[in-house]
């Protein structure tokens, strides 16, 4: 594979922070994974967005989540599209989880081999912190139960 | 849980036709470059084939569709329309052609215009377009994939068929099966990007892009425009070829944040296919073709499952080159497709479907073409049969 287009000194794309957004990644840095919960019927959702999609109401909150979940699909990436990986992780692999709670979520997995991972794989979530502003969570195997 | 198909939709029952079609040469121009190439010029070549096969005059047209292109003004002002009774706009993604065609022909069937043309152009190639990566995480669905490398409809669709080969053990065999046939249906159209036929060999020895799925289960970025011209069936009579009609048509969707289906949109592809065979009276056996929307081999799988073809998760044991081949029992993308012919959003299946159900296809003709499918499997589906008018 051609490494020409490779340019090492530029970065992974990062999630620009916005007023709606700001909380997931406040939790992250803190190590603690939240997403939207509709305090009227209790929905949790998943990317963030500004009113319940059963309610259409704005009477939200941030919860803390269990950070348990499960492998929907996961696939290994050869194709460069991004800058920022360098050639040497190629290809990567990036996971859809499906929380707990019911939202999916795209990642990426950590601590297991590729050849170890299976669809319906239990996983917990961990937190890798990228820079000052930016933790990214991230899933491991998990190996206890879902009731902590 | 399907829900009751729509007695309504009789209501479009072989009332409008496609009466021209016109692409532009894809293998041609995929050999030749051009980075000042514009998706319009290539709309506005497939335009002219278009107006020129049906044997209408420009000043007939009344109504425009564009696609991918990003505005109508341009494309009107470059094909001398000036006063179009009715236009719209859709944006370039797949999903859009037939959404197009059901557009074109609501207006033409209530009496909004008497002639509509749908233009498509595309200069993905020539403008260096990858379908992946585009996106750093502007959209909010974006900002929380990029981050993890997450980008691209294949990457996407390798989610979807690694969660298939999990839970019905599918292998990527079939996957080759489809990739090998649309090559051998696009080595006899002299149109085609592709037409050196490849072997299963091949198929499993092509590099990765997302894996599963490799460089032989994805459409082409090529250079393209494609145009289809709609009129009432009424019309369609008085014109020179035979009309092929928009016999049944639906739409059904399944619109998630991931855009994947946990179900591999057999929910949305039902609903379509319980529509189009409650309105029809063909049948699945009475259909002489099908062109399934092949943005990558998968769709395919989708598609055949969720419309009933086969059971879900059997459509691995289903697909047999015998079967899909252009002599079988259901020939599927008898131009070459998205993997072979030219990637042109599903524009390029309908022209295909049409020049099949006028008997214009040479070496690659199926026999008898009186009903054929059109499918595209997506989180915004659709669906048509379209019918050869012999009256």
């Amino acid at each position: 594979m051609s490494t020409d287009t490779t340019n090492t000194t530029e970065q992974k794309p990062l999630p620009p922070v916005n007023t709606l957004t700001k909380p997931f990644w406040d939790g992250c840095r803190e190590g603690v994974l939240q997403i939207q919960f509709c305090n009227i019927c209790d929905l949790p959702w998943f990317p963030p967005a500004e009113a319940c999609p059963r309610c259409l109401q704005d009477d939200w909150e941030w919860r803390p989540i269990s950070g348990h979940g499960a492998v929907w699909s996961w696939i290994r990436m050869w194709q460069q599209y991004f800058p920022g990986w360098s050639p040497d992780e190629y290809p990567y692999t990036v996971a859809l989880i499906k929380l707990e709670e019911g939202p999916y979520m795209y990642s990426t997995l950590v601590d297991i081999d590729d050849k170890d991972v299976s669809c319906d794989l239990s996983v917990e979530v961990e937190f890798r912190t990228v820079n000052e502003e930016i933790t990214l969570p991230v899933f491991r195997p998990s190996h206890g139960t879902t009731d902590r | 849980m399907t829900q009751t198909s729509r007695a309504e939709l009789r209501n479009l029952q072989d009332k409008t036709a496609i009466v021209g079609v016109g692409t532009t040469q894809f293998g041609a121009i995929y050999r030749d470059l051009d980075p000042e190439r514009s998706a319009y010029e290539l709309g506005l070549i497939a335009f002219r084939e278009a107006l020129q096969d049906a044997g209408l005059k420009r000043s007939e047209v009344d109504g425009v569709i564009v696609s991918r292109l990003p505005h109508y003004g341009r494309m009107c002002e470059m094909i001398g329309l000036r006063h179009p009774r009715f236009v719209n706009v859709l944006p370039g993604e797949g999903r859009q052609s037939g959404i197009a065609l059901q557009y074109a022909a609501l207006a033409v069937a209530n009496g909004l215009a008497d002639v509509v043309a749908c233009i498509y152009g595309n200069n993905g190639r020539s403008s260096g377009a990858r379908y992946g990566g585009e996106d750093r995480g502007t959209t909010p669905q974006a900002m929380f994939e990029a981050p993890y490398g997450m980008t691209s409809p294949g990457a996407v669709t390798a989610m979807m068929f690694r969660r298939h080969q999990y839970r019905y053990g599918t292998t990527t065999e079939p996957l080759g099966h489809l990739a090998i046939s649309n090559r051998a249906n696009a080595a006899l159209n002299p149109n085609a990007v592709m037409q050196r036929p490849i072997t299963m060999d091949d198929y499993l020895g092509a590099r990765y892009i997302a894996e599963p799925l490799s460089l032989l289960d994805y459409c082409l970025i090529n250079d393209g425009g494609v145009c289809f011209i709609v009129t009432s069936a009424e019309r369609a009579r008085d014109l020179k070829h035979t009309p092929v009609l928009l016999h049944a048509t639906s739409q059904a969707s399944d619109i998630t944040p991931v855009y994947v289906a946990d179900d591999f949109w057999h929910e949305p592809m039902s609903q379509i296919a319980d529509d189009l065979f409650a309105v029809s009276e063909a049948q699945r056996e009475d259909l002489a073709f099908a062109k399934l929307y092949d943005n990558f081999t998968p769709t395919m799988l989708f598609t055949l499952e969720g419309m009933g073809f086969c059971e879900p998760g059997e459509s691995a044991d289903w697909i047999t080159p015998e079967r899909i081949g252009l002599h079988g029992e259901l020939p599927l993308n008898t131009s070459g497709g998205h993997t072979s012919e030219s990637y042109m959003q599903g524009w390029a299946l309908h022209v295909e479907a049409v020049r099949q159900l006028r008997r214009e296809c040479g070496d690659r003709q199926v026999a008898d073409a009186q009903y054929g499918l059109y499918a595209c499997a997506a989180p915004l589906a659709t669906g048509h049969i379209l019918k050869r008018d012999d009256r």
